[in-house]
């Protein structure tokens, strides 16, 4: 009797369950459940979704890109990037200026900014944002405080807003360090005091939102920060959620549970269209290349490089390769770095001149190394670019031998040496052409992989580092990679584009080339 | 006196079984212990990040210990975890426990869903099968099982998402709750907090997020519960105490529902109990499905990037809930079936 009746009362709840939820469908879902205030067009909520949680919100502890993205609108720098370039702007510090020596950046702070936990944003915390992260103070887990501070000899408060950062060497890409989301923005004192030296789970910035909480593997939920010194955010909530499931996370899109989504690749594009959203489109600021060997007999001589670069038809590879979502690469920095000049040409596709170039150099077997994974700058993988090469190679007589490795073996593989041509990429840090242009300069084979030292090229490197940021900084580059094309170290092949899904209604959003999505602006229309 | 007797013979029987536990846990930390530290690629380079240099990864694995002996390391470990202490996550920087904490009330919550579902739904279709055994019924049962037991959990929660929310836009594709909603912080567990915060929208919110994920995942513990109830009701139906039942004139719902269903059940109940342990490790594949923040997709990450803290932590946890519920389901069997006595055990 008990038994039976209790399997039989639990078989009643379920089905009231069930036939409850077929009355209540989740429209409510769409804008995030709260209501915005009648009258407006425009929902007060905003849900952006990525791959993964962010690794911590401590811009000093991270170093990834799903950290980046919240980061940037809670936090703020001395500078910020110009929304549709790397060039720098001022943001916390409202001028600058670099001493005679440029070894000296004096900083005029921006007056009344508060932290979210109300302090205020004076030299002080300057000047304990960027001690935290120099000796003897630093920590080895911090990520990127070398790279951007690792030239600072020490920063010194001059008055309330004015503060000096002596450098020990010249480095003009020290400002666009500083521009960047990841060691440069300023984290509260008071908060860092408070949590022990890491604000990883109690962000506490400058920025136009505030962090209200983060729910591990789920989302972080960040609301408009009313007293931001600049214009206020647009929309008052904004949600990050993390789908891992690329299918799932377009899903998401095109079912309306999402606003944005972003970590898409070329074969969900039709998905998303179809399902009524649409597409964002930008170049990105990362190179996909293939290298020479310049320590190997066959490609010791520019000529015989040249020849080899001859045979391959960039244009219709990229085409076949990328379907579009991938522009072809003639010069190494991307088109809105600084520096970036249009006349650079690389080798140009001639499989005539390539035939009997390969056959006075006496070439005819190559050995090419690839990597099997796809890399945010080859979203085909290195394996199918290598193929293409091979193809292309076969058609003036050449044979190409490829090896694949998985990407960890491959970086040792690399570095080992042992091959004649190799495919590689680089994704930029700061947006300086010194972070792209400095590679081909590197005596570290693991980041110049052609292992080209050249004597003209290392010294110019070294020069454009030192000249102050303008036109005479930027020709210099333009000249530095102009010599690099004529030597033909690199075939440089192509810059993948950002892409990223949103709905209709959408508007405001600024995807940065840096990959961070800055969301003050945002607004989404209310559906239908 | 026979009762007092039972009674101690059955705290004895517990205090057993609860003492057996130490050994597995030692050896569980043991095997996850060493086997991270030999086949996981070394994490230095990982929690450093691109910028990383030789000395700097030496002075981070000195910091962490990792340049000490390996059994050193485990007995400082083992210390640390015997107080409580189950250290610190290498790449949040984040405290285990809490990193752990904030995500295992979620994991519970869609394996209680999905066993509920599982056993319900099983025991009927079980049921059906065997009393209408080869009828239309009996083949339809058999063949949901089948189904349940042949799909792979992922592919189906792929199709539930397509359905439900693609097509039908019933159900949300992902996901835990509407989180401008989500109620205070109680027990972890969303639907039991919102009826606590007596918030209806919130309750439905979650509820509404867990059905597909607990569906996915249930469905291969549903087909074997089914098939288990099955066999299990057909041999009981075919004993003789059913033909006496059934001569003295019972009515044929008590016969299947008092007499049968019960002694069919030993089987089942241990079936349950084992299966609910297996859905905690298909919730590692359920959980990315449908973006459900509970430990398992933080397991699969965690040992992709070599967070030995993270996951001796949770491989220890989840041992711990395997013997639990492994333990109540042989309570529950011994007291189900009256014949078997503790003191059978006593040898054993």
């Amino acid at each position: 009797m008990r038994r039976e009746s209790r399997l039989i009362a639990l078989s009643l709840v379920l089905a009231l369950v069930v036939a409850a939820l077929a009355g209540c469908g989740t429209k409510q879902e769409s804008t995030g459940g709260e209501q915005p205030a009648t009258g407006s067009e425009y929902a007060d909520t905003f849900t952006f979704a990525q791959g993964a949680d962010p690794r911590g919100l401590d811009p000093a502890l991270v170093d990834d890109g799903e950290s980046s993205k919240v980061i940037v609108n809670i936090y703020e720098g001395l500078l910020k990037y110009a929304d549709d370039s790397t060039e720098v702007e001022p943001c916390l510090a409202e001028s600058w200026e670099v001493s005679e020596d440029g070894l000296t950046y004096t900083f005029k702070l921006r007056q009344g900014v508060k932290f979210h936990d109300g302090t205020d944003f004076n030299a002080e915390a300057v000047k304990f944002n960027i001690d935290r992260q120099l000796p003897p103070k630093v920590t080895e887990d911090m990520g990127y405080a070398g790279f951007v501070f690792g030239t600072v000899k020490d920063v010194v408060v001059v008055d309330d807003y004015t503060v000096k950062i002596n450098l020990t060497q010249k480095n003009t890409a020290f400002l666009a360090n500083l521009a960047m989301s990841l060691a440069a923005p300023m984290v509260s004192p008071k908060a860092l005091q408070d949590n022990n030296n890491s604000v990883m789970e109690a962000p506490c910035g400058t920025g136009p939102y505030k962090f209200v909480e983060w729910n591990k593997g789920e989302n972080v939920v960040l609301v408009r920060n009313d007293d931001y010194w600049g214009e206020k955010a647009k929309t008052k909530n904004i949600i990050f959620r993390f789908i891992a499931d690329n299918s799932a996370r377009v899903l998401a899109l095109t079912n309306g549970e999402v606003d944005m989504i972003d970590g898409i690749d070329a074969t969900v594009v039709d998905q998303i269209k179809n399902g009524g959203c649409e597409l964002f489109e930008a170049p990105g600021m990362n190179v996909n290349y293939m290298a020479y060997n310049v320590t190997s007999p066959l490609f010791k001589d520019v000529a015989a490089r040249k020849a080899f670069s001859q045979a391959i038809d960039r244009q219709e590879l990229v085409q076949s390769l990328y379907q579009g979502y991938s522009e072809v690469a003639e010069t190494i920095l991307p088109s809105f770095v600084p520096g970036y000049d249009p006349s650079v040409k690389q080798v140009a596709y001639d499989p005539e001149a390539a035939k009997a170039g390969l056959a006075k150099a006496g070439i005819k077997k190559v050995h090419v190394i690839a990597y099997s994974n796809p890399r945010p700058y080859n979203a085909a993988t290195g394996q199918s670019l290598a193929t293409a090469v091979q193809g292309y190679l076969q058609k003036v007589g050449v044979e190409c031998t490829i090896d694949i490795f998985d990407w960890t073996t491959y970086k040792e593989k690399v570095k080992a040496g042992d091959f004649d041509v190799a495919f590689y990429g680089w994704i930029g840090d700061n947006g300086d052409p010194d972070n792209f242009l400095n590679l081909l300069s590197d005596p570290d084979p693991t980041m110049n992989i052609a292992r080209w030292q050249d004597p003209v090229y290392i010294k110019g490197i070294k020069d454009a580092l030192a000249m102050p940021n303008g036109p005479e900084r930027n020709a210099k580059y333009a000249e530095l990679e102009k010599y690099a094309a004529e030597q033909a170290v690199w075939l440089p092949i192509s810059h993948a584009k950002m892409l990223a899904g949103y709905r209709k209604g959408v508007d405001g959003f600024v995807y940065h080339m840096t990959g961070n999505t800055f969301l003050k602006n945002v607004t989404v229309k209310k559906a239908e | 006196m026979r009762e007092r007797d039972s009674v101690a013979d059955m705290l004895k029987y517990v205090v057993k079984r609860v003492l057996m536990v130490i050994p597995v846990m030692i050896g569980v930390s043991i095997i996850v212990f060493a086997l991270m530290r030999v086949f996981s690629p070394d994490p230095a380079p990982i929690v450093l990040g691109q910028h990383a240099t030789q000395e700097s990864m030496e002075a981070w694995r000195e910091a962490n210990g990792l340049d000490e002996p390996i059994a050193q390391q485990y007995f400082s470990y083992l210390a640390g975890a015997l107080k409580g202490d189950l250290g610190v996550s290498y790449y949040t920087k984040t405290p285990v426990a809490k990193e752990i904490g904030a995500r295992f009330p979620a994991t519970i919550e869609l394996a209680v869903a999905a066993i509920i579902f599982a056993t319900i739904f099983g025991i009927l279709l079980g049921v059906i099968a065997a009393v209408k055994k080869n009828t239309i019924f009996d083949a339809l049962g058999s063949f949901i099982a089948l189904i349940g037991v042949s799909v792979p959990i992922f592919w189906l929660g792929i199709l539930f998402i397509m359905f439900f929310s693609g097509v039908l836009h019933l159900l949300p594709s992902g996901g835990r709750i509407d989180v401008l909603l989500k109620p205070a912080d109680v027990t972890g567990f969303y639907m039991i907090d919102a009826l606590i915060e007596g918030n209806g929208a919130a309750f439905r919110s979650a509820l509404v997020h867990l059905i597909q994920p607990a569906l996915a995942l249930g469905m291969y513990s549903m087909a074997i519960i089914t098939r288990m109830t099955r066999s299990s009701m057909l041999e009981s139906l075919g004993q003789d105490y059913i033909r006496t039942a059934r001569a003295k004139g019972i009515s044929e719902a008590k016969v299947i529902g008092k007499h049968a269903l019960r002694n069919s059940m030993i089987p089942v109940t241990t079936v349950i109990g084992l299966q609910f342990g297996s859905l905690l490790g298909g919730a590692l594949l359920t959980e990315s499905v449908f973006s459900w923040p509970g430990i398992g997709k933080f397991t699969v990450d965690s040992i992709l990037k070599s967070d030995f803290p993270v996951v001796q932590g949770i491989v220890l946890l989840v041992a711990v809930i395997f013997v639990t519920v492994n333990l109540v389901a042989d309570l529950v069997y011994a007291y189900l079936d009256p014949r078997i006595k503790y003191a059978s055990k006593r040898e054993g």
